[in-house]
């Protein structure tokens, strides 16, 4: 793959990577910075994804993953606090109402366990596969369906809670 | 008959989330969608579980635009050609420092006196200068204050 072609590609993953890593490492400053590095390693060593074991999205999210992982070992802080975990406020082109209950699900997240959110966040915000969503989290891939199940019901069950 | 009562003593559980996705197959697809019919509480959850993914697929969890990310990719080139840059800016410097010494103890026309005086000076000042750097990156690493704004 081109390196232009994979950055053009990178940039529109830039978000959900940024909201896995901020899910996984419940702070939206180091998940910053995590896609950040994960960019730079993409971009350093683009002869490194083998379109034929996977889609870019999938081997990219690995990538970020990992960085994530790497961040949460060094700092060894794996506490998760709502302000740093919910996203501030609206887009210049968002409506209140919208950004308050994009606001009452980020909170409703935030009492969720790291992997229950990762995997809310690859399934439903990023639209992965279970197949996929096994290789980012390296996990077996009859384990997806029931720990989203799971972690759905608790979802719908901190939304309740809140009156949403 | 008996397999109905079978499937409203039974949730289908996970099985909804599966279909939510499109991820059954097609055998227990049809067997969430019969249980469903029958059963309120699953009917529902599988509503709600419907609602809850489109929600969710709208939201914006992370509000920051292609733009931003863009330019941060481009900072990842910078900082990596930056990195080349600064790895053939030493090899260089070095190939030349060596030359210089090579060109200054075999040279026949300074006594060895005059070179040990000229290398102790000059040896002296890289020490310092390496000491005092050594100190600068130590206290940077462990300065916890650092990040502190006044």
């Amino acid at each position: 793959m081109k390196r232009g072609d994979m950055q053009q590609e990178l940039v529109q993953l830039g978000n959900g990577a940024h909201a896995l890593a901020t899910h996984t490492l419940g702070n939206r400053e180091d998940a910053a910075d995590a896609v950040h590095d994960a960019f730079a390693i993409a971009l350093k060593r683009p002869e490194a994804f083998d379109s034929s074991k996977g889609t870019l999205k999938t081997w990219f999210l690995c990538v970020v993953r990992n960085r994530c992982i790497d961040q949460m070992r060094r700092r060894r802080q794996g506490e998760t606090s709502l302000d740093k975990l919910v996203d501030p406020g609206a887009g210049p082109d968002q409506a209140l109402e919208t950004a308050q209950r994009d606001q009452a699900l980020g909170r409703a997240l935030a009492q969720l366990g790291n992997e229950q959110r990762q995997v809310i966040v690859l399934r439903d915000y990023m639209d992965l596969s279970y197949a996929e969503i096994a290789v980012v989290l390296d996990i077996a891939p009859g384990t997806v369906m029931s720990r989203l199940h799971r972690a759905r019901m608790a979802l719908k069950e901190e939304l309740n809670c809140h009156g949403e | 008959m008996a397999n109905d009562t079978k499937y409203l003593d039974q949730h289908v559980g996970e099985l909804l989330s599966g279909l939510v996705d499109g991820e059954l197959t097609q055998q227990d697809r049809q067997r969430v969608l019969l249980h469903c019919e029958q059963c309120p509480v699953c009917s529902q959850n599988l509503a709600e579980l419907q609602a809850l993914r489109v929600r969710i697929g709208k939201a914006r969890l992370s509000t920051i635009g292609e733009d931003t990310w863009r330019e941060t990719m481009n900072d990842s080139m910078v900082q990596t050609s930056k990195g080349v840059g600064w790895i053939l800016l030493i090899i260089g410097l070095a190939m030349a420092l060596a030359a210089a010494l090579h060109v200054f103890f075999f040279s026949p026309d300074m006594s060895l006196w005059e070179k040990f005086m000229v290398f102790a000076i000059y040896g002296g000042l890289a020490v310092l200068l390496f000491s005092v750097l050594r100190q600068r990156f130590i206290e940077r690493k462990t300065d916890k204050y650092k990040d502190v704004e006044i």
